[in-house]
């Protein structure tokens, strides 16, 4: 603490560098920081309260492979079992298809179950009443809805490329979430029974369960795939956090990329880093001399190097970690490609870790000119020019 | 103890530039007494800097004895010798060498830093140290608010805030107009006069050597003998 003064005072000798320095830092360490919270959410982190009690069986082979809908009662009577709904995709084109900004999930889902199992969908009853009754109804996620501007009265056409027919809906209802993703137009599994009437194409895309109790879902997961083991469709049952995470697999190996993006995030600011305290050391050589004539020793020189470099990486790292908190805050109200961006935060562990990892990679980028500068003969400081 | 301040005995130093032997400092005998304020006079590359480095402990010699305030310096370790320089040694620079970013106060403070007192004494010694080179006026200054002259008293200040025994001065006004130099040689009298410190002060400058008690001159590394200076130098009584 002696040194403060001197150690504050050498941060801002050159402070153009040191805003620089720490500007590059902290856009590295804003980056870092989103990735480490995307990171612990995807594989770390536990299901939101509601989502921690539901479930999701599909085919086992492949979630493109439907299930008969019978299977339902079948799951019901699963111990711990407390409702069980159908969800069919639908897919489809709306507007021109070949515009990315037009797609958003369509499902198919029984719509008196869904509101049972949706524990935290928030939506008026009434719309909710309206939505169960009508056939040709649809609700839509609060953000879906502000995307297109669509109110509760409207049409919405969907063109069929699955299905052999169109969607022709009328939003019956707006619901928000603080946990599922809004994105999501859930239509009446009604509209498909009439659709396909006496078709074999009428069949179940997943099952959705809500069971009484989180804890009891491994067990549930396990038996209700018992059930099916020598069925035609035999099922894999899963937690719906585990389900959301397997799309995620068709992007690729996520923690390698997400790794290999950390890892070369970290290497790039210790080289800044590095080269802004070797400049900076370089500048010194002839105040080391000065300190070692008037008695500083060679460790007490070193470590407020170290100090130096700590702070500037500590300040960066405090910087974009407070943007990347922002910036987790703007993902998590935007489109949600898996619902654990819905909840998306830097963890306080996750925050000291990183906060840790830059000052880590402060000391360890001044350490060679810290020891350089420590080691030099006063004679040989004190004659150095630059 | 004796008062005798520093003894060195055929002390010698040699560098090794490249693959060039060169010899700064040939076995060198002197004994500096207390209170002495002794200027050591030479043309440039004669090794007087060097012989002042070595008191300081700021350079090992090659060979020979040193023996400065009582302690063998050939026997310390780095650490040792860092703290032995804080407690005993006050040094000024040609250049005067203030930390750019510190102001007069803070810079005068610093070698307090390495010492047990606490802020507000550190604070107290320095302001006190500055007053007696008369700059309790620029206390607040960074060093480029200053002048040359003021610079090396602020330099002065800070060596000898610790109070030490020895007070090296490697030419003090060789970067000085005349009228700083004669304030800062004034000064450096003031306090040897005044405060009894001992004082190396090596110089090119006559007029800056008039100041000091006693010279000795250094020709090509070789001490010469009291009263003697090198041919082509006029002596300066003693």
């Amino acid at each position: 603490m002696r040194f403060l003064t001197l150690i504050v005072k050498n941060c801002l000798r050159n402070r153009r560098r040191s805003f620089l320095t720490i500007f590059s830092l902290s856009i590295s360490l804003c980056l870092l920081g989103v990735m480490a919270a995307l990171y612990y959410a995807l594989f770390f982190g536990a299901p939101p309260t509601a989502q921690a009690r539901r479930a999701v069986t599909r085919h086992k082979v492949s979630i493109v492979f439907p299930m008969p809908i019978y299977y339902r009662e079948q799951i019901r009577k699963v111990r711990g079992v407390e409702e069980v709904a159908i969800w069919q995709w639908y897919g489809g084109a709306y507007r021109d298809s070949r515009d990315q900004r037009n797609f958003f999930p369509r499902l198919a889902v029984e719509a008196d179950r869904l509101f049972k199992i949706y524990l935290d969908y928030q939506i008026p009853d009434e719309q909710k009443q309206a939505f169960i009754r009508d056939p040709a109804g649809c609700i839509l996620g609060r953000s879906l809805a502000d995307r297109f501007n669509f109110k509760v009265g409207d049409k919405i056409l969907i063109k069929g490329d699955i299905f052999p027919f169109d969607l022709d809906l009328t939003v019956r209802g707006i619901y928000s979430s603080e946990e599922s993703n809004e994105d999501t137009l859930w239509f009446n599994f009604k509209y498909l029974e009439n659709a396909l009437r006496n078709s074999s194409r009428l069949a179940a895309g997943t099952f959705t369960i809500l069971a009484t109790d989180a804890a009891d879902i491994p067990r549930i997961s396990k038996e209700v795939d018992e059930l099916f083991a020598n069925a035609p469709a035999p099922t894999r049952t899963e937690s719906e956090y585990s389900f959301g995470l397997s799309f995620l697999s068709f992007l690729g190996n996520i923690k390698v990329i997400l790794m290999s993006i950390c890892g070369a995030v970290t290497f790039t600011i210790l080289l800044i880093s590095a080269n802004t305290m070797a400049m900076s050391v370089r500048e010194r050589v002839r105040e080391v001399g000065v300190l070692k004539t008037l008695g500083f020793q060679s460790s007490t020189i070193m470590g407020m190097i170290l100090a130096e470099s700590a702070i500037i990486a500590l300040i960066g790292g405090v910087v974009g970690l407070s943007i990347a908190q922002v910036l987790c805050i703007g993902i998590r109200q935007g489109p949600a490609i898996v619902d654990q961006t819905k909840t998306l935060t830097i963890q306080p562990p996750v925050l000291l870790a990183l906060l840790g990892l830059s000052m880590i990679i402060g000391i360890s980028s001044a350490i060679v000119p810290a020891w350089n500068a420590s080691r030099t003969n006063i004679i040989d400081a004190l004659r150095f020019t630059d | 103890m004796d008062d005798v301040v520093i003894r060195t005995r055929n002390l010698s130093k040699e560098y090794v530039r490249d693959e060039f032997r060169v010899v700064a400092l040939k076995n060198a005998n002197i004994e500096i007494h207390r209170g002495e304020f002794i200027a050591l006079m030479g043309p440039s590359g004669s090794g007087k800097s060097t012989l002042l480095h070595l008191a300081a402990a700021m350079d090992r010699p090659s060979g020979g004895d040193l023996e400065v305030m009582g302690s063998q310096l050939n026997s310390l370790s780095d650490s040792e010798i860092a703290r032995w320089r804080n407690r005993h040694v006050g040094f000024v620079f040609q250049s005067f060498n203030l930390i750019p970013v510190l102001t007069a106060l803070e810079n005068v403070e610093l070698p307090l830093k390495l010492t047990h007192l606490k802020k507000g004494e550190r604070m107290q010694h320095a302001a006190t140290a500055l007053k007696l080179v008369g700059l309790d006026d620029r206390m607040g200054h960074f060093p480029r608010q200053l002048s040359g002259g003021q610079e090396q008293r602020v330099a002065i200040a800070r060596a000898i805030v610790t109070d030490p025994d020895i007070l090296l001065c490697d030419e003090p006004t060789g970067n000085l107009d005349a009228r700083s130099a004669s304030e800062v040689l004034t000064l450096l009298s003031r306090l040897n006069k005044e405060f009894g410190k001992t004082i190396v002060m090596v110089t090119h400058d006559p007029h800056a050597a008039h100041f000091a008690t006693k010279v000795r001159y250094i020709d090509k590394g070789e001490l010469l003998p009291e009263g003697q200076a090198p041919e082509d130098w006029k002596a300066l009584p003693n």
